[in-house]
């Protein structure tokens, strides 16, 4: 009897790096429970069929204008952020406690910044150190005691989150002013319907389709004239950004007007837009423009950019502003180590989500540990995103690591420096090997919190978004860094 | 509706209508040369003058240049110092539909994107190379099939009537350049009846009005017929009568009080469709290319009027780097 040799499938040579856990199978190599049905239907396509599926995908987004920006070109190019069609999953009971951890950390930090643009509670029972607060670069004083309407800061938030190699969730980082990457979760999981739907049908996966609708409702919710007759806009920086693409997605998904800075103005402390047909105003702003640039008047009196009065208008409760502007002292990565202390000081409760032991440099201590072991460690800019400003230690060179440890000397307060962590990995399409390979991931759930009679009420999209370090060996899943993104599948529970 | 917003609808109308009407006048051109075996300069070097480009195109390539049909479609397709080229066109107004992507539909959107794809990639130069003029006719059916989609999947109000006053408005002067290159291409030797013949006849074709016309006047090709057609056919909806009217009455729904914001460009226009209709029985004695110059410089006269109304003095460049990639 001849036994013909098993066909290559797309998981026969599959393997998880060793000291790492994968999103989809076990160390054996034996797929996760509740990504079995996946694992089953993947594992009946040739390698030909995903490289198809994969093609298709990225034509769907090329064709559809999904594309981001590059911020170095001034010609302004555009690229699709790389999509691999295999999805990542999560199971639905591991879901359900994750949302739980974010609601509780969301809830800390929206009272923590409600004590320290007010009584500053926190700061007097030294719970965390003054200077960490009110010298973080993001921390706005004049906007002490001005109360946002509807008494929410945090409308939309994304929280930047890990998996150890003992399958452990970790908060990186959290991005309370202008997080963006939504409208990728919501086109990648629009693609995944085109290239393979009966996948999705068959393996029973939560929608994201609410964002919209639930992003209109919170916008709506905290609208200065009530709700009837609120006029909302969406305010970003045009065309040119890197992020315009999400910016008129989402004005278009929630039919609000898509506005720039030269579209508003701003007359007795109340805002209009210009129409054709004169002024009309405007309630509540979902701006994607950074603090710095919304108001001239306020920020820099040098600057031409920028809406003049805007914070004016905002101070007198006539205009809400989504997010607040304040919101960055809590994405400074030297008060990220105390939000687990914000949770047991507002909460009185244990937090549900774990995070990265942190290195802050401004600690005399912290800073002798860090210069010892830089070869070893992440260093970390306070207050930038997007990969820059880094220093990852393992990989560096000597001569950077030199320059890192001067720049660390001269302002220790812009630093922190964290052990990397070996970030889990997920099955993704490897077009040179033309086989599934393991790359690292991350995640990054979106939280959004309305006003409602009885306080502020959260609500998590679903899954969030997958970014993916495509490249073999990297860590880095940033966009601007070669990063791509997966669509995210949350299971379904037992229907109760 | 925004002031910015209905500034790009316009010129979003208005460039996908000249990527269109430039296609058009390429392809029916083309044709020409092979239909009234004239020789090629009289063919093309018109076309060269009617773009306004021919100063621009003698500086660059030489006069002689002018009546070589491949130096004129390339010039004129995919030049990029050539503002008015196909090529700048479609990239004009997909770069504008990208600053106005939430006011337009999805379709659309998908369909101007795809036509810049097509142009900007190898497609269309491949299809630009093997057919000629099934290139020509891509780049049509993907305008006209844009600004059906327009019609048939935008809410029927203000950006949707902004950027079809910018469809008109362009046509106007799109119309009167092509009867005007007729005029050009007629002007010289007096030519035989056949060619004249097919001259008219691929005119009509150029403006999409050849079965319109026979059906009008049964048949009967003539000068004064063709002419008359295109400028004064209120049913046919690419005569120069049939768009002025149109963008007329565009504007008053837009601004339906007689006062007020709106006023200037209503007047405006309103004063050139008089002066347009009064023409009308003296139109035979007088010179047609002195008519054509005067409807194309009188609307560009409303588009500036019309410019400032809804867009006022000046204001800052946008913001480009105000929001830091996450």
């Amino acid at each position: 009897v001849i036994v013909a040799a098993p066909a290559r499938t797309l998981f026969s040579e599959y393997r998880p790096l060793a000291g790492t856990f994968d999103e989809l199978v076990d160390q054996h190599g034996a797929a996760r429970p509740h990504a079995l049905p996946l694992h089953r239907l993947l594992s009946g396509f040739a390698p030909e069929e995903l490289a198809r599926c994969q093609s298709l995908a990225e034509r769907v987004l090329v064709d559809q204008g999904v594309t981001f920006s590059v911020y170095s070109d001034e010609r302004g190019t555009e690229k699709i952020l790389p999509f691999c069609v295999v999805p990542r999953i999560l199971a639905a009971d591991e879901w359900a406690r994750l949302e739980a951890g974010l609601k509780q950390r969301l809830a800390a930090l929206a009272l923590f910044l409600d004590d320290i643009y007010g009584p500053q509670r926190i700061l007097a029972e030294r719970v965390i150190p003054l200077e960490i607060v009110l010298g973080a670069k993001h921390y706005l004083p004049r906007l002490r005691h001005v109360l946002p309407p509807g008494g929410v800061r945090v409308h939309v938030a994304g929280i930047d989150l890990i998996r150890d190699p003992t399958g452990t969730f970790r908060v990186l980082e959290d991005n309370l002013r202008t997080p963006s990457g939504v409208s990728y979760v919501l086109e990648n999981r629009n693609v995944t319907k085109r290239v393979l739907q009966h996948v999705l049908e068959y393996a029973g996966v939560r929608q994201v389709d609410g964002y919209a609708t639930e992003l209109a409702e919170t916008l709506r919710s905290v609208s200065p004239r009530g709700q009837d007759h609120t006029q909302m806009v969406l305010l970003t920086p045009g065309a040119y950004n890197s992020a315009y693409f999400e910016h008129a997605f989402l004005a278009r998904m929630m039919g609000i007007e898509l506005v720039e800075p030269s579209d508003l103005f701003v007359d007795a402390d109340t805002v209009y837009v210009r129409t054709t047909v004169g002024p009309r105003r405007v309630d509540v702003i979902y701006r994607r423009i950074d603090d710095a640039f919304l108001d001239p008047a306020f920020f820099r009196p040098d600057s031409l950019l920028g809406v003049p009065g805007l914070m004016r208008a905002y101070a007198a409760q006539n205009v809400a502003l989504v997010n607040a502007p304040g919101n960055g002292v809590c994405d400074d990565k030297a008060v990220y180590p105390h939000v687990p202390a914000m949770i047991r000081f507002y909460l009185g409760e244990e937090p549900k989500l774990e995070q990265v032991r942190t290195y802050v440099c401004a600690d005399h201590d912290d800073r002798r540990y860090v210069l010892e072991r830089l070869p070893e460690l992440v260093v970390k800019s306070v207050d930038e995103a997007g990969g820059y400003g880094m220093l990852m230690g393992p990989q560096a060179s000597a001569a950077e690591r030199e320059e890192f440890r001067t720049r660390i000397l001269a302002e220790p307060r812009r630093y922190i420096a964290q052990h990397r962590v070996e970030l889990s990995t997920c099955p993704t399409w490897d077009a040179e090997g033309h086989m599934l390979a393991p790359r690292r991931v991350d995640l990054r759930p979106f939280i959004l919190t309305r006003s409602t009679s009885a306080g502020p009420s959260s609500w998590v999209l679903p899954g969030g978004l997958t970014r993916v370090a495509l490249r073999e060996g990297s860590y880095v899943v940033n966009s601007s860094q070669g990063g791509g993104s997966k669509d995210t599948w949350v299971m379904q529970g037992a229907r109760s | 509706v925004i002031s910015r917003v209905a500034d790009h609808c316009f010129w979003f109308g208005r460039y996908v209508e000249r990527a269109e009407s430039t296609a058009r006048l390429l392809g029916v051109t083309r044709e020409l040369v092979f239909d009234a075996e004239l020789p090629p300069e009289q063919c093309w070097q018109p076309l060269v003058i009617v773009s306004g480009e021919y100063p621009s195109f003698c500086a660059r390539l030489g006069i002689e240049a002018a009546g070589n049909g491949e130096a004129v479609q390339q010039y004129i397709t995919w030049s990029s110092e050539n503002t008015v080229s196909l090529r700048s066109s479609v990239r004009a107004a997909r770069e504008i539909a990208r600053t106005v992507r939430d006011t337009l539909s999805l379709e659309v959107w998908q369909e101007v994107n795809h036509l810049y794809l097509w142009i900007t990639g190898g497609e269309g130069q491949r299809s630009y190379t093997h057919s000629r003029q099934e290139f020509y006719n891509h780049v049509r059916r993907c305008t006209q099939l844009c600004l059906g989609l327009v019609r048939s999947t935008m809410l029927h109000e203000d950006p949707m009537r902004f950027l079809w006053l910018g469809v008109m408005l362009e046509r106007v002067g799109q119309i009167a350049r092509i009867l005007d290159m007729h005029h050009h291409t007629l002007s010289g030797e007096r030519p035989h009846q056949v060619v004249e013949l097919s001259l008219w006849l691929c005119l009509l074709r150029a403006c999409s009005g050849f079965e319109p016309f026979m059906r009008r006047n049964q048949g009967r090709v003539s000068r004064a017929g063709v002419a008359s057609f295109l400028l004064f056919e209120a049913q046919f909806p690419r005569s120069l009568r049939y768009c002025l009217r149109s963008a007329l009455s565009i504007m008053e729904q837009i601004w339906p009080g007689k006062e007020g914001v709106g006023a200037r460009p209503i007047a405006a226009l309103h004063a050139l469709g008089s002066w347009f209709d009064a023409l009308e029985p003296v139109a035979r004695t007088i010179s047609i290319h002195d008519l054509l110059s005067a409807v194309v410089d009188r609307t560009s006269g409303v588009c500036a009027v019309l410019g400032q109304e809804i867009l006022g003095p000046p204001r800052p460049p946008s913001l480009r780097s105000a929001e830091q990639p996450a």
